[in-house]
C-alpha cells in the first residue's frame, strides 16, 4: 500500500532576529503515514508539528530531506491535489460568504461547472452551514468557522486530511463531532494525519502515532505497540470499611464519608481486598484497573528527552 | 483558470476598499474642478480643463494603484489567509499573477469611470470628444498598470509603508529620467559615462507613456512611439513580475 | 515518470530567469527605441500656473535652495529653446522665484541679467521691438537690483548695472548713480570711480567732471592710473574750453556778422578774458572759416 506520506530526514534552520540567531527546528525527521490510516502527531509545543506540517504543504521549504505525498514531491503543487487542509485557527477571506469562499476553493481545484454547485451544496449541508451559506463570514461565529473550514477541506474531497489541532478549544461535544467526523473518513478510505494534545482523544481514534521533541522523532509506530495492555494499578472503592481495614494489602488514596479509594499495586493483592470486603460485610462500589496510556509515554518520554 | 479565480477575489476585496472610492471622489472632484478653474482663466479655457482632467485621472490612478498594490500580499500573509490558499495545488506565480491582474481589473474600472467624466467635461465644452484624450488616458492606464506590478513586487516582501515609498520613489525616479539623459550629454566619455548611461536605460522611463503635452496642445504624436512604448510597458511590467515571482517563490511562511 | 521535485523546481526557475533576461533585454533595447523617435517638446508651457516666490518660498518645505537650484537649472534649458516665442513674457517673473527662493545664489542675477540684455539686443535688432527690448532691460534692471539688495557685499551688480546703462542705454545719470554705488562697496576694482567720472563727463555736468578726475588724479596710486586721470582732465578742460570758446565765437558772429580770424579777437572784443591754453600748456587750434576749436593732440594720445 502506497504510503500518503513520507518524510525522510526532514531539515529546518531558521534566521530569526536582526542579528540572525539560527536554531535548529526540525533536526532530522523521518516518519511515514500509511493509506487509509488515522496518524497523531504529537509533542510539547515549539517541538516542530506546526513546521513540519508547512514543509508538507510547502509553505516552507526545508534545508534537506525529502516529503512526498503519493509518491509526489511536495515542491510540486500538484502534490497537494488530493490534499484537504483545516489550519489550527480559521483565517479566511472575510468579505466572502460561505457559498464564494466554497466556490472559490472549487476553482482552485478546477472543479467544473456542474460538480462545482452539486458538491459546495452537498458540503454545506455536512457541516450544517446552509442557513448561513450567503452571510458574509467575518458574521460567523467561531464554531461555524470551523465547519466552513472543514468544508473548504473537503472540496476536493480529498484522500488526505490534514488537520492541525482539530479537537483544540472545543467542548465536550464539539470533541465528540470532530472524532467521528474523522473515523467516518477512515470509513470513507480517506487517510488522516493531524496534531493535537488532547491525548484520550488521540488514543481514542488513531492507529498510529509519532512523538516529536525539540525537532527528533523520539518514539512512532502503532497505537496498540506503544500502549502495553500491562496494568499499572487497581483502584477500588469500597464503602462501610475503615481504611486500616486494608493495612498493607494497598495504598488509601482517599477516604470521605464512609467511602475509601484504594489504589493496589499488586494485582494478587485486588483478589485479597475482595474477599476481604466480602467477609467483612462491607460494599464494593467500584474496581478499576489501571493501564499504561498515551499520556503516560507521552510525560515520560518527553520528560526523558 | 487558477488565475483566474484570484484575480476575481482581489477584485472583489479591493473593491470594497474605501481609499478606493475616496480617491476617485477627488479625481472627480478635480475634473469637474478644472471646469471652474477655466473661469478664472484668460485665454484658452479647454486648455486647462483638458490640462487638470488628465493629471488627475493620471496622479489619482497612481495614488490608487500604490496604496492598494501595496497592501495586496501583504494583507494575505498579516491575516494568515495565505496558508490555507498556498496548501491548494497552486503555483505561487499564479498567485502573484492573481493579485496582479484582480487590481489591474479594478484600476480599469476605475480609469474608465474617471475617463468616463473627464470626457463629458470635454464634450460639454468643446461638443466633441477627441481621440487623442482617449489615447492619452489609455498610455496613463499602461503606466498604472506598471505601477501596479511595482507595488505588487514590494508588497510581496516589505511592509505597506515602506513599499508605497518604494513605489513612489520608482514613480518619480520614473519621471525624472530625462535628467540622468542630460547629465549624460554633459559628461566625458569613459567608465562613468558609461556606467551612468547603463543606469539610464535600465531605471524607469515613465515618461515614454506620458502624451499629456502633445494631447492637450495639438501636437503630433509620431506614429512609432505607439508601438515602442507598448512594447516597453509590456517588457518592464514582464521584468517586474518576474522579479516578484522569483522573491515570492523563495518565501517561507512561518 | 513523474519529474523529481529538485528537476521540476529547477525547469521552472530557469523559465524564470529566461523570462528575466527576455524582459531585461526587452527594457534595453526598447528604451533605445523610444529614445530615438522625436517627439515635440514644449517645456514650461503651461507657464502661467507658477505662483509668485512668496508663495512658492512656503510650498518649498525647507528645500529652497534645491528649488531655486531646479528652477534655475531648467530657466536655462527653457531660455535657451529659441522655438518657445512666448518664453520672454515672464522672464523676471522666474527670476525673481528663483531669487526669492535663493536670494544668496549668485549665479542666476548674473546670468539672468546677461539673457536679458541679449535677448532684448536681439529684438531690437532683429525685430525692431522697441517695448520688448524696453522691458527686457527693465527685467535685466530688476535682477541686479534684487541681486545688489540681497547682496551688499557683492561689487558685482551695481557695476553689472551701470555696465547697461552706459552701454546699451546710453543713460549717464543712470550708469554715474550705479558706478557710485559700486564704488562704495570694499573690494570694488579701481576703475569703478574712473568709469563714474567718465560718465559724468558724458552727462555733461563737467565742472563735477573736473573735480572727480582732480580727485583721482591726486589720489592716483600709480604712473599708469595718474596718466589716465591726466588725460581725462586735459579732455575735460579741453572740453570746458572748446564750449567756451566756441560759443563766444558763435555770439561774436551775431554781434560781427562774420566769425572771429582768431582768439585774440574775442579777448579784443570782450568776449573772453583771455585766450585758455590747454593742460599742457598747449593753444588750442583754431579754424576760422568754421569757428570750431580743437586740440593740438588727442588727449588719448598725450
Amino acid at each position: 500500500m502506497a504510503d500518503a506520506i513520507r518524510i525522510e530526514n526532514l531539515r529546518k534552520r531558521f534566521r530569526l532576529g536582526f542579528i540572525p540567531k539560527s536554531r535548529e527546528i526540525l533536526k532530522g525527521i523521518t516518519f511515514a503515514v500509511g493509506e487509509g490510516e488515522i496518524f497523531g502527531y504529537l509533542g510539547p509545543n515549539g517541538a516542530g508539528k506546526t513546521t513540519t506540517i508547512k514543509c508538507l504543504l510547502g509553505l516552507i521549504h526545508p534545508d534537506a530531506g525529502t516529503i512526498t505525498i503519493f509518491g509526489r514531491p511536495y515542491s510540486s503543487p500538484r502534490s497537494r491535489e488530493p490534499l484537504g487542509f483545516l489550519p489550527e485557527n480559521p483565517y479566511f477571506y472575510d468579505y466572502l460568504t460561505a457559498r464564494e469562499f466554497l466556490a472559490f476553493t472549487a476553482d482552485l481545484f478546477g472543479l467544473g461547472r456542474g460538480e462545482k454547485d452539486e458538491r459546495i451544496a452537498r458540503l454545506l449541508k455536512l457541516v450544517g452551514l446552509e442557513r448561513a451559506a450567503d452571510l458574509p463570514l467575518r458574521k460567523y461565529s467561531r464554531g461555524m468557522l470551523q465547519r466552513a473550514g472543514l468544508a473548504q477541506a473537503l472540496v476536493n474531497d480529498p484522500r488526505l486530511v490534514v488537520l492541525d489541532e482539530p479537537l483544540g478549544g472545543m467542548d465536550p461535544i464539539g470533541r465528540k463531532e470532530i472524532r467521528d467526523i474523522i473515523v467516518r473518513f477512515k470509513d470513507e478510505g480517506k487517510t488522516v494525519f493531524f496534531t493535537s494534545h488532547i491525548l484520550q482523544d488521540i488514543e481514542m481514534i488513531c492507529d498510529r502515532v509519532a512523538i516529536i521533541v525539540g525537532g527528533r522523532i523520539v518514539k512512532e509506530g502503532g497505537l496498540r505497540d506503544l500502549v502495553s495492555e500491562k496494568v499499572l494499578f487497581t483502584e477500588v472503592t469500597v464503602a462501610g470499611l475503615p481504611p486500616q481495614t486494608f493495612a498493607g494489602l494497598g495504598e488509601s488514596v482517599s477516604a470521605r464519608g464512609d467511602r475509601v479509594l484504594l489504589k493496589i499495586y499488586d494485582e494478587a493483592k485486588v483478589d485479597e481486598v475482595v474477599g476481604l470486603v466480602h467477609d467483612r460485610k462491607g460494599r464494593l462500589i467500584a474496581l478499576s484497573p489501571r493501564t499504561e496510556t498515551l499520556e503516560d509515554i507521552f510525560v515520560e518520554t518527553v520528560t526523558r528527552t | 483558470m487558477k488565475i483566474g479565480a484570484i484575480a476575481g477575489i482581489t477584485f472583489k476585496e479591493a473593491k470594497r476598499d474605501r481609499v478606493l472610492y475616496l480617491l476617485f471622489f477627488f479625481a472627480a472632484l478635480g475634473i469637474v474642478a478644472s471646469r471652474v478653474l477655466a473661469v478664472l482663466t484668460v485665454g484658452d479655457r479647454i486648455k486647462i480643463i483638458k490640462d487638470v482632467g488628465l493629471a488627475s485621472i493620471s496622479v489619482f490612478g497612481v495614488l490608487m494603484a500604490i496604496l492598494i498594490g501595496t497592501g495586496l500580499v501583504y494583507k494575505e500573509i498579516d491575516k494568515k489567509t495565505i496558508y490555507t490558499l498556498l496548501a491548494k495545488p497552486l503555483h505561487r506565480s499564479e498567485f502573484i499573477l492573481g493579485k496582479f491582474l484582480g487590481l489591474v481589473l479594478t484600476l480599469l474600472v476605475m480609469t474608465a469611470a474617471m475617463a468616463v467624466i473627464f470626457l463629458a467635461i470635454v464634450y460639454a465644452h468643446t461638443a466633441r470628444v477627441e481621440g487623442s484624450l482617449l489615447v492619452a488616458v489609455a498610455y496613463i492606464f499602461l503606466e498604472l498598470i506598471l505601477i501596479t506590478a511595482v507595488a505588487v513586487l514590494f508588497s510581496s516582501f516589505s511592509t505597506p509603508i515602506l513599499s508605497s515609498l518604494f513605489a513612489l520613489a520608482f514613480y518619480l525616479i520614473g519621471h525624472l529620467s530625462w535628467g540622468l539623459e542630460l547629465i549624460i550629454k554633459k559628461m566625458r566619455p569613459g567608465t562613468g559615462k558609461a556606467l551612468v548611461r547603463a543606469l539610464y536605460l535600465v531605471l524607469p522611463d515613465l515618461e515614454n507613456f506620458n502624451f499629456k503635452t502633445e494631447v492637450v496642445h495639438g501636437l503630433p504624436i509620431p506614429p512609432a512611439i505607439y508601438l515602442s512604448s507598448f512594447l516597453y510597458g509590456v517588457c518592464y511590467t514582464a521584468f517586474i513580475l518576474g522579479l516578484a515571482v522569483l522573491i515570492f517563490r523563495r518565501r517561507d511562511f512561518i | 515518470m513523474v519529474k523529481s521535485g529538485a528537476a521540476k523546481r529547477g525547469s521552472a526557475t530557469g523559465l524564470l530567469l529566461a523570462v528575466l533576461l527576455a524582459s531585461g533585454a526587452g527594457i534595453v533595447t526598447l528604451k533605445a527605441a523610444t529614445d530615438r523617435v522625436v517627439r515635440k517638446k514644449l517645456p514650461g508651457s503651461s507657464i502661467i500656473y507658477i505662483p509668485s516666490g512668496k508663495f512658492l518660498k512656503y510650498a518649498a518645505f525647507g528645500y529652497r535652495g534645491l528649488a531655486a537650484d531646479a528652477i534655475y537649472i531648467w530657466a536655462i534649458q527653457y531660455y535657451s529653446t529659441p522655438a518657445i516665442d512666448d518664453r520672454l513674457d515672464h522672464f523676471d517673473h522666474i527670476f525673481a522665484i528663483i531669487n526669492e527662493l535663493d536670494p544668496r545664489f549668485q549665479d542666476p542675477y548674473e546670468v539672468g541679467a546677461m539673457i536679458a540684455v541679449q535677448e532684448a539686443r536681439d529684438a531690437l535688432e532683429r525685430a525692431r521691438d522697441q517695448a520688448l527690448f524696453s522691458s527686457l532691460i527693465r527685467a535685466a534692471f530688476a535682477i541686479l537690483d534684487r541681486g545688489a539688495a540681497n547682496n551688499p557685499d557683492q561689487w558685482v551688480y551695481p557695476f553689472d548695472a551701470g555696465h547697461i546703462a552706459l552701454m546699451n542705454l546710453k543713460d549717464y545719470p543712470l550708469a554715474e548713480k550705479y558706478f557710485a554705488q559700486c564704488m562704495k562697496i570694499p573690494g570694488a576694482p579701481d576703475f569703478v570711480e574712473r568709469l563714474r567720472a567718465n560718465a559724468i563727463f558724458k552727462k555733461g555736468d563737467l565742472k563735477t567732471s573736473w573735480e572727480t578726475w582732480l580727485d583721482i588724479y591726486k589720489r592716483a596710486p600709480d604712473e599708469r592710473t595718474k596718466k589716465i586721470a591726466s588725460n581725462h582732465l586735459y579732455n575735460v578742460k579741453a572740453t570746458i574750453d572748446k564750449e567756451g570758446l566756441e560759443g563766444s565765437a558763435a555770439k561774436f558772429r551775431e554781434r560781427f556778422g562774420r566769425l572771429p580770424a582768431d582768439l585774440e579777437a574775442l579777448v579784443r572784443t570782450g568776449f573772453i578774458r583771455e585766450v585758455p591754453r590747454d593742460l599742457d600748456g598747449k593753444d588750442y587750434l583754431y579754424d576760422p572759416a568754421t569757428g570750431k576749436v580743437k586740440t593740438v593732440i588727442s588727449p588719448w594720445r598725450r
